[in-house]
């Protein structure tokens, strides 16, 4: 090493700085033995399926990496289309019916079969909810935080009268939800299994049999790979890397950003997007005990009438998880449709719980709008 | 060289499912090597004690299934009570279901109603 170099690095050392962790880098203090994991789990979520391999009937994409991409782990441009029915206040997942996620393409076999390019709308759907790639750096993270610490947020009641009700969603069988735009899913492992099949048409050990085709049987000869289409190992590996995925070091902000980030609290932003939550001491070294600033409760909060589309567990069309707020600086679409093109625009669309704070953020100078947007892109 | 490495590894991770057999405990309808009893976990979605019959729904994260099944005379139902009956059973309940496929569909052998803890 160069004299200079040697002395930035004493520096560095002497400062107590840590390397910043870049979008798509593990998070920085796994055993080698969990580095050589995600490393072979970044192979298979960027790997492409193909029919021989497990691809479809149905499926949106091709790969893990062709939605959540540049890097893997982060956002895409694609949009995908989910459907269920809210009737009475019970929402149905359309589970007989092909939903909650309604695929936009079909591998050629079944389009000869049942010359079909995307599966078929639900009949029974009462509403139709598009939705965007997030990032999904920090969900490993985000997935040890013990259920108690998300409970703490709640106020259903809203009894500290800030207009702000945090209630947590839940899965079919009652157990508190965190993963997804309505929170609907418990842990990130499921969400993974899941995920494999319904975005992919990839059966996997926790999700053996493939969908139905809008409520119909898959035509035989259609699936020729064997369930399950992915392995275990290759599963767990393709998880770990998920889980393993740091939420990136925010960028260092001028005073315009640390402005910024105390108007953020002041407007009451902070109330739904708690800036950190802490994990519980279970689990690898990496995850006990640490800090998360994601900015989300992992609560729903009524969003308003114009942002409404599907329900989900004990989500109503209006309900939405408080987006994680991470990865902001590479966005370009906002919001769980990406509807907004500006940070600026995913505020002014908060509307229901979010609303005092949409009306304060208003409120503000330009000066200060400016402030917040540069606080939040520095995320 | 390393590329070529990588492809090979992540070929054979791909390849493994075609020549390994599924997980004991899950044995589907649609599995082409059916075996003679089936699992699952799932949640009571309808259940009607005049007929016996049961809907659970299965499945993890947003790839969700439903599952029909019936009982038997012969049907053990494990709950906490201490005399368990079908008709303790509601939608909502988690259960694990046992069954065997017939040619009148899948018939339950057990179900055991579980409890579900937070986390």
């Amino acid at each position: 090493m160069t004299r200079p170099g040697v002395a930035v690095t004493i520096l560095l050392l002497a400062l107590g700085c840590k390397k910043p962790v870049h979008p798509g880098d593990p998070l920085s203090d796994l055993t080698e033995q969990q580095l050589e994991r995600f490393g072979r789990g970044k192979l298979v979520f960027d790997s492409v399926f193909t029919p021989a391999t497990g691809l479809g009937p149905l499926f949106n994409s091709v790969a893990c990496g062709e939605c959540h991409e540049k890097p893997a782990g982060g956002r895409g441009d694609e949009v995908e289309v989910h459907a269920t029915a809210f009737r009475g206040g019970a929402c149905d997942p359309l589970v007989q019916e092909g939903g909650p996620v309604i695929q936009r393409h079909a591998i050629p076999a079944l389009k000869q079969a049942l010359g079909i390019d995307s599966e078929p709308f639900p009949p029974s759907a009462t509403a139709r909810a598009l939705r965007t790639s997030p990032v999904v750096f920090g969900r490993g993270l985000l997935d040890f935080v013990p259920d108690s610490v998300i409970l703490a947020y709640a106020d259903p009641d809203d009894k500290n009268h800030d207009g702000v009700r945090g209630r947590p969603n839940r899965f079919v069988d009652g157990r508190i939800g965190r993963f997804g735009r309505k929170a609907f899913v418990p842990t990130l492992r499921e969400f993974n299994a899941g995920a494999f099949v319904a975005e992919m048409g990839v059966t996997d050990p926790a999700q053996p049999t493939e969908e139905n085709i809008g409520g119909k049987p898959i035509p035989a000869g259609v699936d020729v790979a064997a369930d399950p289409e992915l392995t275990q190992e290759a599963f767990n590996v393709t998880d770990d890397f998920v889980r393993f995925l740091a939420p990136p070091t925010p960028l260092k902000v001028g005073k315009e950003g640390r402005r910024g980030r105390q108007l953020f609290s002041q407007l009451g932003c902070a109330a739904c997007h708690v800036p950190t939550l802490r994990t519980g001491p279970r689990g690898m070294p990496a995850f006990r005990n640490r800090e998360v600033a994601a900015y989300t409760d992992l609560l729903l909060h009524d969003m308003g009438p114009d942002l409404a589309d599907i329900c989900l567990g004990q989500a109503g069309p209006a309900d939405f998880r408080t987006e994680p707020l991470l990865d902001l600086r590479g966005a370009e679409h906002f919001l769980h449709d990406g509807r907004a093109t500006t940070l600026e625009q995913a505020i002014e669309l908060h509307g229901g719980e979010g609303s005092g704070a949409r009306d304060r953020f208003k409120g503000l100078s330009a000066t200060d709008r400016a402030a917040v947007v540069a606080f939040l892109k520095s995320l | 060289m390393q590329r070529s490495i990588r492809t090979a590894a992540l070929t054979a991770i791909l390849l493994v499912p075609l020549v390994t057999p599924a997980a004991a405990d899950w044995r589907t309808l649609d599995s082409a090597q059916a075996a003679p009893s089936y699992t699952y976990r799932g949640t009571i979605r309808a259940i009607n004690a005049r007929t016996g019959t049961l809907e659970l729904i299965t499945g993890v994260g947003l790839s969700l299934r439903v599952v029909q099944m019936t009982t038997a005379r012969t049907t053990r139902i494990v709950t906490a009570s201490a005399t368990p009956r079908f008709a303790e059973l509601k939608p909502g309940d988690v259960v694990r279901a046992e069954c065997r496929r017939t040619g009148e569909g899948l018939v339950a052998d057990q179900i055991e109603k579980l409890k579900v803890g937070a986390r």
